[in-house]
C-alpha cells in the first residue's frame, strides 16, 4: 500500500517545550499525558502523528481488537477470551502474531460514553441468546497514543472515564450485566483552547505534563515553516527522505533513553529542592512532587546521562507545576513558574 | 490480572487517614467512611493497599454473592435452600471499584438478558454490590456519582442487604461491605442527607514538612522501579498490619463500653448539635473497633476522643451553610466519673481554623462575614480578599464617585446560593452536569419508563411483556424460551440532572454603584458562578451601561472567564436597561437555535431604574413593554435579582419589571441558602 508520508517530527519549526513534553511521555509512559493549551494551528496534532511515525513498531496478534502484547500480556489475552465466552486457542498452538506501527487513535469531541469504553450488542443478546461485546475506544489505543482533540468540550463523565483508564493502566466495562477488564495503557496527549472553557482541577492534575503554546511571533520563523510545508506539500516523499537522517537519529536516542531510564539516579538534596519548590509556589496534594521527580530523571535519560541535575528539576517545574499551582476559584492558570516562585518567596 | 499495590505499611504520613480505614476495616458496622481531601493524597492508593491487607474468607462455593458457609449467616435465596450442604473455598477479599459511568442496574444487579431468554423466566444477574459483599466497595469521586445511585449503595451499607424491586423483579440477598468513598470538596459538595448517612469522614490534605515529602518522592520512585522488590521490603511489616485487622476482628464482639461512656458519647453529639441518632452509634461503633485494634476489651475515654471527630465533622449542624466543616477539635479530656461536658463549639473555632488550608479558610471566613457584610454593605470598610492588591481603597473610590464617570468596584463576599433549576419537560437532551432534571439519550441516568424506541438500550421488562401475547404463535426450535421480533423490543427513558445555560445580564450604571451595592452586587454574581461552576452550567454575561449593552462573554463553559470578566467590570454612566434586555433576548435566541433543547436562564441583576430608552418612549415604559414581549417565548426563564437597597425611598422598578418578565424574584439576601432550608428541600425531593 502506498501511503502518504507524515511530516517529520525533526522538521517543525520552533514548539520546543511541546516537543519535549511529547518525548518525555514517549521515553517514560510513566509520566501520565501532556495536556497541551493553545490556539489552532499550531502543529498539535501534526507534532503526534509524526511522533508516531519514528517509533519502532510493535507486535501483536493478528486480529486482535485488544492490541495485546504477544510477549508479556498473553495470559490476559486468553482471561479475555475465557471471559467472553470464546473458544480458547489450540492447545500447544499459539496464535498468530504481526509487527505494527504505533498508532495515533482520535477521540472525537462527540464521543460517547459507550464508545469509549466499549459496550453490549444488546440486540445481538436479545435475539441470539448471546453476549457479544464491540470493544470501544481505550481498547484501540492500548499501547497506542490516544490524542483527545479538545478535551475541555468532553463530556465530564467521558473525561473521568478516559483519565481512570489512564491512571489505572486497565478499562472495565461494566455495564448491563456485563463485567470485564481489558489492559490500556497508552500516551494520553489532550489539547484544548483555555478560551473555550477549563477543564476541572482533579482532571487537570491527572495529566501528567502541561504546555501552554502560541504562534510563533518571529517573522523569519513563520517563514520557515511555510516553506518547509509549501516543500512538503508539492513533494511528501522527497521532503521526507531529506530528514530521513535526523529521524532515526532521533527514534535511537529515545530508544536508548528509555533503556536508560531505570538506571537514573537521584541525589537526596535534589529530592528537596523538588519538595521545596512543590512547597514554595503551593500544589495540592502529592502528585506534583512525584511526577516532577520523575521528569527531572527522564529528562536526565533523555541527555544521555544517568546523573539527574539541577537544572533537570528547573525544566521539570516549567512542564509539571503551571496546571497544579493551588488556585484562588475561578482564577486563571499560571503561566510563568519561575516567576511565581520568585513572587511566593518574596511575599513571605 | 494480578497487580501489586503499594504497601499500606509504606505509606508516609496520613496517621488519620490510615486509622479511620483500619476502624473501617475492623468494624464494618460504622457504616462506611468518606475521605474529604485534595487532589494527589494517595486517597485511591491507600484505600487498595488496605484491601490487600484483609484476611481471607471462606464462601460458598460457586455462589454468586459470596454467601458465607458458617451456620447463622445470612445467605441468599439460592444458598439458603441448599444449607447446610455447602461446599467451601477460601479466597481473598475483594476490592470493588464502582466506575462513574456504573449503570443501576450493574449496581444493584438487573436481568440476566440471555439467561433469561433461554430459560424463559427472568434471571437475576448480580450487580457489584453483590460482588462486594465480605469485601471492600470503593467509590471513588463520590460526589460525582448520580445522587440515585450514591443512595442505594448507602442503603445496602446500612442494612446489609440489598433489595432489587423493579423492571419486574423482586430479589434481595446480603450485601455487607467496607465502603469507602473518596471527594475532592473543589468539585462539588455531596448533598448533606448522603454526607451523614457515611459513618466516618475524614479529611486528607497533602503533607506540608519538607522530609515527609521527600520520602514520599523517594519511596514512590523505589516503588514504581521495582515493585516486586519493594513490597518484599515492607513485607514484615505488611503482614503485622493483616494479622492486627484479623485479631482485631476476632476480638471485636468482645468489647464492651460502659454505661458512663455512652453518656459521654450522647452528650458529645447533643452539644454538637447533630441532627438523629445515627452519630451516637457510629460513634459507638467506632470506639469499639479502635479498642480492639488495641487489643483491650474495654472502651475507654480516650478512644472516645480519637473517634469524636471522625464521626462529627460532617454532622455538625451550626449557623453555617452544609459546606465543609472543619474539623472539631477533640473534646477535652474528661474523666468518665463527672458528668461529662464537652468543650463550647465557639472556642474551638479559631483554633480549627489555623489547621485548615488557606483556602478553606478563607471561604469559610467569607461564610462567616457574609450576613455581616451584606447588612452593612453600604459601609464597605472591609477589604475583599480576592483584589485586594489590585485596587485602591474602597473609601477613595467611594469619593471619587461622583467626580469619574467610571470605578472599579471589588467582588463582594461569595455565599452559598439556593437551588435553582429548570422546569423538568419531556424534551430529551445530552450533557451533564448537575442543575436540573431532564430526559436524556445517554445510557447513564435513571430508568423511569420505557417507550417504542430502543436507541440500543433496551428495557427488557417491556420487551417482554410486548412479546408474551405472541409466545405461542412464535413457538419454534432454536433452543430460545422466548422469541421476539424487532417490534417487541422497547428502550428505556431515562432521567436525570443536566446543566443549564445560565445568562447574566448586569446592570452596571452609575446609580448601581452607588454607596457600595456593585460590590454585593458583585459578590451575588459570584456566589452564581461558583454555583454554576459545580454544577456544570454553560455561562455568558452582558452588561448595560451608558447608552448600549455589550456581550462581555458568549457562552461559554469557562465559568473562571467569566469570573474575571467581572472582576475587571467597570461601572458608571446612565442605564440602557431596554438595550440590555433587547441584547440578552437576542443572546437567548442565538443559543435557542444552535442548541434547540436547552434551557435557557436569564439572570438579571438591576435596581430597575433606567433612563436610556432605545426608541421613543420612556425608558421606564420601554424597558416593562419589552419585559413581557420577552416573557411571551416561553422557553426562557427569567430571574431577576433586585440590588436596589431597602430604605425609606423605594422604587421598586425591579420588582414590577420581575413581574412584567414573569420572573422569578429575589432580593441579593434572598439567594442565600440557609443550611436548614436546603436540608428540608432535600428531604423532599
Amino acid at each position: 500500500m502506498n501511503i502518504r508520508p507524515i511530516y517529520p517530527f525533526t522538521a517543525i519549526v520552533g514548539q520546543d517545550k511541546m516537543k519535549l513534553a511529547l518525548m518525555l511521555n514517549v521515553i517514560n509512559p510513566g509520566l501520565s499525558g501532556v495536556l497541551i493549551r493553545g490556539e489552532k494551528g499550531t502543529a498539535k496534532s501534526t507534532a503526534v502523528r509524526a511522533l508516531a511515525d519514528i517509533l519502532p513498531e510493535i507486535p501483536v496478534f493478528v486480529d486482535d481488537p485488544y492490541q495485546l502484547d504477544p510477549n508479556e500480556e498473553y495470559d490476559s489475552y486468553l482471561d479475555i477470551r475465557n471471559s467472553l465466552q470464546l473458544p480458547p486457542p489450540e492447545a500447544g498452538k499459539q496464535p498468530q502474531v504481526g509487527m505494527r506501527k504505533v498508532r495515533v487513535v482520535e477521540l472525537p469531541v462527540g464521543a460517547t460514553e459507550d464508545r469509549v469504553v466499549g459496550t453490549l450488542d444488546l440486540e445481538h443478546a436479545l435475539k441470539k441468546g448471546e453476549k457479544r461485546v464491540e470493544p470501544g475506544i481505550l481498547a484501540q489505543a492500548h499501547r497506542n497514543i490516544l490524542y483527545v482533540d479538545e478535551v475541555n468540550l468532553l463530556d465530564d463523565h467521558v473525561v473521568d472515564v478516559l483519565l481512570d483508564s489512564a491512571a489505572m493502566g486497565v478499562n472495565t466495562i461494566e455495564r448491563e450485566g456485563i463485567s470485564f477488564t481489558h489492559p490500556a495503557r497508552f500516551t494520553l496527549v489532550g489539547t484544548m483552547n483555555p478560551e473555550e472553557g477549563e477543564l476541572r482541577p482533579q482532571l487537570l492534575d491527572r495529566f501528567g505534563l502541561c504546555v501552554n503554546i502560541e504562534g510563533i511571533q518571529a517573522a523569519r520563523d513563520r517563514v520557515e515553516i511555510m516553506e518547509r510545508r509549501a516543500a512538503f506539500d508539492l513533494d511528501p516523499e522527497g521532503f521526507a527522505a531529506q530528514w530521513t537522517a535526523e529521524s532515526t537519529a532521533l527514534a535511537d536516542r529515545l530508544l536508548i533513553a528509555r533503556a536508560l531510564y531505570p538506571q537514573v539516579q537521584v541525589e537526596r538534596p535534589l529530592l528537596f529542592e523538588i519538595a521545596q519548590y512543590c512547597l514554595d509556589v503551593g500544589v495540592d496534594g502529592h502528585r506534583g512532587d512525584i511526577i516532577m521527580l520523575k521528569t527531572a530523571k527522564t529528562l536526565a535519560a533523555f541527555d544521555g546521562r544517568t546523573e539527574t541535575e539541577s537544572a533537570d528539576v528547573q525544566t521539570a517545574a516549567e512542564l509539571v507545576l503551571p496546571h497544579r499551582v493551588r488556585r484562588q476559584p475561578l482564577m486563571e492558570i499560571a503561566d510563568n513558574i519561575q516567576g511565581l516562585r520568585k513572587r511566593a518567596l518574596a511575599a513571605h | 490480572m494480578e497487580q501489586t499495590v503499594y504497601p499500606l505499611a509504606a505509606m508516609v504520613g496520613q496517621k488519620t487517614f490510615r486509622q479511620g480505614l483500619l476502624l473501617a476495616a475492623v468494624n464494618p458496622a460504622i457504616g462506611g467512611i468518606l475521605v474529604r481531601g485534595e487532589k494527589g493524597t494517595a486517597k485511591s492508593t491507600m484505600v487498595r493497599a488496605l484491601a490487600a491487607l484483609l484476611p481471607d474468607i471462606p464462601v460458598v462455593r460457586g455462589c454468586a454473592f459470596s454467601c458465607s458457609p458458617e451456620p447463622g449467616a445470612d445467605r441468599c435465596p439460592d444458598c439458603r435452600l441448599r444449607f447446610p450442604q455447602l461446599e467451601t473455598t477460601i479466597r481473598r477479599a475483594r476490592l470493588i471499584n464502582l466506575p462513574l459511568n456504573a449503570t443501576e442496574d450493574r449496581v444493584a444487579g438487573g436481568i440476566d438478558f440471555p439467561r433469561s431468554l433461554q430459560r424463559g423466566k427472568v434471571v437475576f444477574s448480580p450487580g457489584l454490590l453483590a460482588s462486594a459483599h465480605r469485601g471492600l466497595l470503593y467509590v471513588d469521586e463520590v460526589n460525582l456519582l448520580d445522587d440515585h445511585i450514591v443512595d442505594l449503595i448507602l442503603d445496602a451499607a446500612a442494612s446489609g442487604e440489598n433489595r432489587v424491586e423493579r423492571e419486574g423483579i423482586s430479589f434481595r440477598h446480603p450485601a455487607r461491605f467496607i465502603l469507602v468513598g473518596t471527594m475532592n470538596p473543589e468539585e462539588g459538595e455531596l448533598r448533606p442527607q448522603l454526607l451523614d448517612r457515611f459513618g466516618l469522614c475524614l479529611e486528607v490534605a497533602g503533607a506540608k514538612e519538607l522530609e515527609e515529602r521527600v520520602e514520599l518522592m523517594e519511596r514512590r520512585d523505589a516503588y514504581d522501579l521495582n515493585q516486586d522488590g519493594f513490597c518484599a521490603e515492607y513485607q514484615t511489616a505488611t503482614d503485622q498490619l493483616a494479622h492486627r485487622i484479623a485479631q482485631a476482628r476476632v476480638l471485636l464482639p468482645k468489647v464492651r463500653i460502659g454505661a458512663n461512656l455512652r453518656g459521654f458519647i450522647g452528650e458529645l453529639c447533643r452539644e454538637n448539635n447533630v441532627a438523629g441518632h445515627r452519630a451516637d452509634l457510629v460513634m459507638e461503633q467506632a470506639a469499639k473497633a479502635l479498642a480492639a485494634l488495641e487489643g483491650r476489651l474495654e472502651v475507654s475515654v480516650e478512644h472516645v476522643r480519637v473517634v469524636a471527630p471522625l464521626v462529627l465533622i460532617h454532622r455538625r449542624r451550626d449557623a453555617q451553610p452544609p459546606q465543609p466543616p472543619p474539623p472539631p477539635e477533640p473534646p477535652e479530656p474528661q474523666p468518665p466519673e463527672d458528668q461529662p461536658e464537652p468543650p463550647n463549639q465557639d472556642q474551638g473555632q479559631p483554633e480549627q481554623n489555623q489547621e485548615e488550608t488557606k483556602q478553606q479558610q478563607e471561604q469559610q471566613e467569607q461564610q462567616e462575614q457574609a450576613p455581616e457584610q451584606q447588612s452593612q454593605a453600604e459601609d464597605q470598610e472591609q477589604p475583599a480578599k480576592q483584589e485586594a492588591q489590585e485596587e485602591p481603597s474602597e473609601n477613595q473610590e467611594q469619593q471619587a464617585a461622583n467626580n469619574r464617570d467610571e470605578q472599579l468596584f471589588e467582588i463582594g463576599p461569595a455565599f452559598k446560593v439556593k437551588p435553582l433549576t429548570a422546569v423538568k419537560d419531556r424534551i430529551v437532551r445530552r450533557g451533564s452536569g448537575r442543575r436540573s432534571r431532564s430526559r436524556i439519550s445517554q445510557k447513564k441516568g435513571r430508568y423511569v419508563k420505557s417507550s417504542l424506541q430502543t436507541n440500543n438500550d433496551i428495557a427488557l421488562d417491556a420487551t417482554l411483556r410486548a412479546a408474551a401475547p405472541y409466545q405461542r404463535q412464535r413457538a419454534c426450535d432454536d433452543g430460545l424460551a422466548v422469541h421476539l421480533t424487532r417490534q417487541d423490543l422497547r428502550g428505556k427513558i431515562r432521567e436525570k440532572r443536566i446543566g443549564n445555560f445560565l445568562l447574566f445580564v448586569v446592570d452596571a450604571s452609575g446609580s448601581m454603584g452607588a454607596r457600595g451595592r456593585m460590590a454585593a452586587s458583585k459578590g451575588a454574581v459570584m456566589s452564581l458562578l461558583l454555583d454554576a461552576y459545580q454544577k456544570r452550567d454553560r455561562v455568558g454575561m452582558i452588561t448595560f451601561r451608558r447608552n448600549e449593552a455589550f456581550v462581555n462573554l458568549p457562552p461559554t463553559t469557562s465559568v473562571d472567564t467569566a469570573g474575571r470578566l467581572l472582576a475587571e467590570m467597570p461601572v458608571g454612566g446612565r442605564t440602557p436597561l431596554s438595550a440590555g434586555l433587547a441584547k440578552s433576548h437576542e443572546q437567548v435566541r442565538n443559543y435557542l437555535i444552535r442548541n434547540p433543547t436547552a434551557q435557557p436562564i436569564v439572570i438579571l441583576i438591576t435596581d430597575g431604574k433606567c433612563n436610556v430608552a432605545l426608541g421613543e418612549r420612556k425608558p421606564v415604559e420601554e424597558s416593562l413593554h419589552l419585559a413581557s414581549a420577552l416573557s411571551r417565548d416561553g422557553r426562557i426563564r427569567t430571574i431577576v435579582v433586585d440590588t436596589e437597597e431597602a430604605g425609606l425611598v423605594t422604587f421598586g422598578l425591579a420588582q414590577r419589571l420581575a413581574g412584567a418578565l414573569e420572573a422569578q424574584y429575589f432580593k441579593i439576601d434572598d439567594l442565600k441558602a440557609e443550611a436548614l432550608v436546603n436540608i428540608v428541600r432535600g428531604q423532599q425531593q
